[in-house]
C-alpha cells in the first residue's frame, strides 16, 4: 500500500499540479478579459484587453511547468529502473558466478587432492621416482594459486561493477595481511627458486581502517605479478606515516619500460599485446587493484629502473588512508 | 621432525577427501596432532556442529580448522558460520581457520567477519590452499612459541636445552657447540620470526638487544658471522652471504632455511 501511494505521488508530482493551476488561472483571466471588455480596466489604445496577455502568459508558463515536471519525473523513473535492472543483473551474475565457481572449484580440488595424495604416497613409501614426476606434480600444484587469483579477480570485478557497492572499512592489521600473502606464495616462490622477504616500519605497525580482503586482493595481485614477470627477489614493505600507510612490492627483475608503464593499469592490457603475441593473462589484475585502491580512498602506482641499469627493479606502491576514507 | 605438540580440531564434511587428508598429514608432519569431526562419522551437519562443540569442550584444542559448508543441502551451506559464531561466543580466544569452499572475493570475508562483532582470532583460507600454506597459517594463528623449531630436515633449535642440533648422516642429533649463549639467542630470535612468518626480516635493534658494547651493530655482524661459520662446519658446507642468515640492507637479518 505504501509503495502504491508512493508510486501515485511519484506519478503526479506537486509542481505539475501547480503548473496546471497557473495555466487554468491564466485561461480564466484571458476569457474574462476578452469576453467582458466592458469590465475592462484598460481601455484604448490597447487592441486586446491587456489582462488577456497575462492570462496567455499564465497558460503557457503553467503548461510548461506541468510538462517539465512530468518529463523530469519520467526521466528519473527510467533512471532508477535502469539502476534497479542493473542491480538485479549484478546480483544474478554474482549468484551464477558463485555456482560456476563452486562447480569449477570441485574438479580443481579433486585434481589437487590427487596430486597431493601422490606426493604423500611417494613420501611415505620413499619410492625413488624420476625427477620428471616431481616436476609434473609441481606444475599441477603451481596452477592452484593462479586459479584462485583468477576466480577472485572475476568475483571482485563483478562486485566492482555493482552500482553503489559500499566500501566498508573496519580495523585491519596490514602486517597480518602481508603475512598471509607471504604464506600463500612462499611455496610457489621456493619451487621457482625465488625469495619473498617482508618487513614493516614501525615493527609494531598497529591497526588501520580498511578492508582486509581488498588489501589482500591488491597485494596478492602485485606479488603474483612479481613472481610471474619479476626477478628472483621480491620484497614487500609496509610503512606507516601520518594520515596514510604504504605497501611497496619490489622485485629485482629487468624492470618495466616507460611505454609499458603507461598501459599497465588499463583494463585487459597485457605485455603481449604490444608484441602482437597471444595473451597469457586476463590483464585484469592491475586494473582491478587500482580500482579497488581508489574505492578505498587510495592510489596504486608504479616506478621502475630498467635493465641494463645495474639496480634494475620494479616497485608497485599502494597508499591508503589510515582512517576510513569518509571519516 | 616434529617441531611442537598441539591439537588441531578439523571439522569438515569432506574430511576423507584427499585435500583434507593432505592438510592433516602436513600438520602431523609438523608435530601437531589432529582430530577430525567428519560427516562420515556424524551424518548430518547439525550433528557435526554439536559434536564439534562437545569436542572443543572436552579436548581443548589449540586451534580449529572449520569448513564454511558442512553439507550439500542449502541449509548446510553456511552451517560452518553458525558453528563459528558459537565457538567465538563460547571461546573467544580459540583460533579458528575457516576453510572456504572456493576462491573468495572481497565481500564474503568482510561480511562474515563483521557478523562476528568481536576481534576473534578467526581467519579465512581458500580450500585450494596448499598444505604448506595451511600449516603456516595455523602456526601464526595459534601463535604459541614452540620449544623446538625444525629448520629444514637437518637443523633444529631446542629452546629448553638452549642448543642447536644437527642431524648427521647416521640420523643422530648432534649439538653444535659453538652456537650457545648469545649466539643461540640471536639464532633463536631469527628462527622464531621465520617460524611465525617466513621471509620476515628481524630488525637490527631487536637482535642487538642480545648484545652489549658501544658498537652493537658491529658486534652483531661478528656474532652472525660466527654463527654461520659454526653452522657451515656442522652441516659440512660453507655458508655464503646469501645462505642461512641473510642481511637485508639497512633493515635487519632473516633466516633462510638451507635448500634441500
Amino acid at each position: 500500500m505504501a509503495a502504491l501511494t508512493h508510486r501515485r505521488i511519484g506519478g503526479h508530482p506537486w509542481p505539475a499540479f501547480l503548473g496546471f493551476g497557473v495555466a487554468i488561472a491564466g485561461l480564466a483571466t484571458m476569457v474574462v478579459s476578452l469576453f467582458f471588455p466592458a469590465a475592462g480596466l484598460f481601455p484604448e489604445p490597447w487592441p486586446v484587453e491587456p489582462l488577456a496577455y497575462i492570462g496567455i502568459a499564465g497558460v503557457v508558463v503553467g503548461l510548461a511547468m506541468a510538462a517539465g515536471t512530468y518529463l523530469a519525473a519520467g526521466e528519473s523513473r527510467r533512471h532508477s529502473h535502469g539502476f534497479q535492472r542493473m542491480d538485479d543483473w549484478s546480483r544474478l551474475t554474482e549468484q551464477q558466478f558463485e555456482t560456476f565457481q563452486h562447480d569449477l572449484g570441485r574438479p580443481m580440488r579433486r585434481i589437487l587432492g590427487k596430486c597431493r595424495e601422490v606426493r604423500g604416497v611417494l613420501a611415505s613409501t620413499g619410492e625413488d621416482v624420476s625427477i620428471v614426476v616431481h616436476e609434473l606434480l609441481n606444475e599441477i600444484e603451481e596452477q592452484a594459486p593462479s586459479f584462485r587469483l583468477m576466480m577472485a579477480n572475476m568475483q571482485v570485478m563483478i562486485n566492482l561493477e555493482t552500482p553503489d557497492a559500499p566500501a566498508e572499512c573496519y580495523p585491519v592489521e596490514p602486517t597480518a595481511v602481508v603475512s598471509r600473502i607471504v604464506e600463500r606464495y612462499t611455496g610457489q616462490a621456493v619451487e621457482q627458486g625465488k625469495d619473498i622477504v617482508w618487513w614493516s616500519e614501525p615493527e609494531e605497525f598497529g591497526l588501520v581502517y580498511s578492508d582486509a580482503a581488498a588489501l589482500e586482493h591488491i597485494i596478492a595481485n602485485l606479488v603474483d605479478n612479481a613472481l610471474r614477470y619479476g626477478g628472483e627477489y621480491i620484497e614487500i614493505s609496509a610503512k606507516r606515516g601520518g594520515e596514510r600507510f604504504q605497501i611497496d612490492v619490489t622485485d629485482n627483475g629487468p624492470g618495466i619500460p616507460a611505454h609499458y608503464r603507461n598501459h599497465l593499469f588499463t583494463r585487459g592490457w597485457t605485455p603481449e599485446m604490444g608484441r602482437s603475441q597471444e595473451k597469457t593473462s586476463s590483464g585484469l589484475g592491475l586494473y582491478i587493484s587500482r580500482t579497488l585502491a581508489h574505492r578505498y580512498g587510495g592510489e596504486l602506482s608504479v616506478t621502475s629502473v630498467v635493465a641494463p641499469e645495474s639496480n634494475h627493479n620494479a616497485t608497485f606502491t599502494l597508499t591508503l588512508p589510515v582512517g576510513a576514507p569518509d571519516a | 621432525m616434529p617441531s611442537r605438540s598441539g591439537n588441531i580440531l578439523v571439522v569438515d564434511d569432506e574430511a576423507t577427501s584427499a585435500i583434507v587428508r593432505a592438510v592433516c598429514r602436513r600438520l602431523e608432519d609438523e608435530g601437531w596432532s589432529t582430530r577430525v569431526v567428519s560427516k562420515e562419522e556424524y551424518g548430518s551437519a547439525d550433528d557435526m556442529l554439536w559434536a564439534a562443540l562437545a569436542e572443543i569442550e572436552e579436548s581443548l584444542p589449540d586451534g580449529v580448522i572449520l569448513d564454511v559448508r558442512l553439507g550439500e543441502y542449502r541449509d548446510d551451506h553456511f552451517k560452518g558460520l553458525d558453528l563459528l559464531k558459537r565457538i567465538v561466543a563460547e571461546r573467544p580466544h580459540l583460533p579458528v581457520l575457516m576453510f572456504t569452499q572456493y576462491s573468495q572475493g572481497v565481500e564474503r570475508d568482510t561480511v562474515a567477519r563483521s557478523a562476528l562483532q568481536v576481534e576473534a582470532p578467526v581467519e579465512f583460507i581458500d580450500k585450494l590452499a596448499s598444505p604448506e600454506e595451511v600449516a603456516l597459517r595455523i602456526r601464526r594463528l595459534v601463535g604459541a612459541e614452540p620449544k623446538t623449531i625444525a629448520i629444514g630436515s637437518r637443523i633444529s633449535l631446542d629452546a629448553n636445552a638452549g642448543a642447536v642440533l644437527i642431524r648427521d648422516a647416521a640420523g643422530r642429533q648432534v649439538p653444535v657447540h659453538d652456537v650457545r649463549g648469545r649466539r643461540f639467542q640471536i639464532l633463536s630470535e631469527l628462527a622464531q620470526a621465520w617460524y611465525r612468518s617466513p621471509g620476515n626480516v628481524v630488525p637490527f635493534d631487536r637482535l642487538e638487544r642480545h648484545l652489549e658494547g658501544d658498537d652493537a651493530r658491529a658486534s652483531l655482524r661478528v656474532r652472525i658471522r660466527e654463527i654461520k661459520v659454526a653452522m657451515g662446519r656442522a652441516l659440512g658446507q660453507p655458508l655464503g652471504a646469501n645462505d642461512f642468515i641473510v642481511s637485508v640492507r639497512d633493515r635487519g637479518y632473516r633466516l633462510l632455511p638451507p635448500r634441500e
